[in-house]
């Protein structure tokens, strides 16, 4: 159901701001009437203006992509205002260092069946989940590839 | 950066703003002056107004972190204007599926070896004829135990993530003209993929024998991330780039190309090991027989 003609029920995004939708407005594919809060929560954490620029960058046919990936972006950062969707990026990223390393485990005690027919160790418990560079028992995927930052994250405000 | 006597530059966010930078100021101690284009880049995404909201939000001791979260999500969107973190969840859920594929592989392997050595060691006490046909156990596929899953489906506490996987990620090569006809709602289809990695509503209990949850997820993660494949294809030229993303484990675009290999690598030893195990019985029953002749049947 297309929502941009101009005759049809403005966007979700300008019957929350209260506009006429326009036939070339830019939200209007992507934040269809039927869907308030998506467009409520993107405009609450990055703002209508930053999304309409955000949309003006990106190709015609990845938009949707990009809108999508904001507001999964807006609503993880409504869940947790602390860590918003970066809380998910470490868990998942600790979980593929304890799987390859446990398959790294398995692979060497199949090893040692295939090779001298020993009964197979258990694999050995993993470590201590706490990976360097914690500060708040949350560790972060990877620094931005900034030196000045890192320097000054770990003498200003990164870490406390 | 000259310094006026008793004072201090402006951080970067009033540096931008042209304002005066006061000893309150909020963002002061997280865009130093130096750092511009990071703040560039947090203002691109959130806007100042936006991330001042969400520290007031905030208790004082949790701004730091919020701020390195805040800085953290402009920076990956900034490298990759459409997917953002969305992107980089994605193919570490598709690193997992694979390790998990692979991990699931070599635990049949291992259960087989421990099967055999089982069961014939046993059947000799007992003073039983060897298994006329000693390669049974290699049809037998055990129930894989499932500790990794155990822990997977433990692991977290955030209920809310959900994977953003759009079934129009098909077309995100096409024109979106059909998508609105598509997205509807949150909960529609596959678009959004609970994890039991990310939720805590799998119960862990009930984990021994199943493989449920997670190929559960495995078989969404296929049948709707087909597109993520074509997805990865267009990232992972983004992620070449994003080699410390990556430091403690392969690098991106290196375990993308590795994919085959860790495939053919499996059928390999499987293979190798499938004809160890066929030699191995034959061997197994000549020693055997010899033991049942010498000794009398317990």
């Amino acid at each position: 159901m297309s929502s941009s003609s101009y005759s049809s029920s403005p966007c979700a995004a300008c019957k929350f701001l209260r506009r006429k939708c326009l036939p070339d407005c830019i939200f209007a594919p992507y934040f269809p009437p039927e869907e308030p809060q998506k467009f409520a929560n993107v405009h609450k954490i990055f703002g209508a203006s930053n999304v309409s620029k955000l949309l003006n960058e990106v190709p015609t046919f990845q938009r949707e992509d990009a809108v999508n990936s904001l507001a999964y972006e807006a609503e993880a950062r409504l869940k947790d205002p602390v860590y918003g969707c970066v809380g998910a990026i470490s868990v998942l990223q600790r979980q593929v260092i304890t799987l390859q390393r446990e398959l790294d485990a398995t692979n060497a005690n199949l090893f040692r069946y295939a090779y001298n027919e020993m009964p197979p160790l258990r694999p050995p418990p993993p470590p201590p989940s706490s990976a360097a560079g914690q500060s708040s028992g949350f560790s972060y995927p990877y620094q931005w590839n900034d030196p000045s930052d890192e320097d000054n994250e770990r003498s200003s405000g990164g870490n406390m | 950066m000259t310094l006026k006597s008793g004072t201090t530059s402006a951080c970067a966010a009033c540096k931008y703003q042209r304002r005066k930078c006061i000893p309150e100021c909020l963002l002061a101690p997280y865009f130093p002056a130096d750092q511009t284009k990071v703040f560039q880049n947090a203002h691109k995404l959130f806007g100042v107004s936006n991330i001042v909201k969400i520290l007031k939000s905030l208790d004082p001791s949790q701004h730091a972190e919020a701020m390195r979260s805040i800085k953290y999500q402009a920076n990956v969107r900034d490298k990759f204007p459409v997917y953002g973190c969305l992107g980089v969840i994605r193919q570490l859920y598709y690193q997992i599926q694979l390790l998990e594929e692979e991990f699931h592989s070599v635990l049949s392997q291992l259960e087989m070896y421990r099967q055999y050595h089982h069961e014939v060691p046993s059947q000799l006490e007992l003073g039983m004829a060897p298994p006329t046909n000693g390669l049974h156990f290699l049809t037998a596929v055990p129930d894989m135990p499932v500790s990794m899953q155990h822990s997977y489906s433990n692991s977290n506490n955030i209920g809310y993530c959900s994977s953003y996987v759009d079934s129009k990620d098909h077309n995100n090569n096409n024109n979106n003209s059909n998508s609105n006809s598509n997205n509807n709602n949150n909960n529609n289809n596959s678009l959004w993929i609970q994890h039991p990695f990310l939720a805590t509503n799998n119960s862990s209990s009930s984990n021994s024998n199943e493989n449920n949850p997670l190929m559960a997820i495995q078989s969404q993660l296929l049948v709707s991330n087909t597109q993520p494949l074509v997805i990865q294809h267009e990232v992972v030229q983004d992620y070449d780039e994003l080699h410390p993303f990556f430091d403690t484990i392969d690098d991106r675009q290196s375990f993308i190309h590795s994919k085959e290999p860790y495939d053919s690598s499996c059928e390999d030893s499987a293979k190798e090991t499938t004809q160890a195990i066929e030699l191995v019985p034959n061997n197994e029953l000549k020693n055997a027989a010899a033991c049942f002749s010498l000794t009398s049947v317990h």
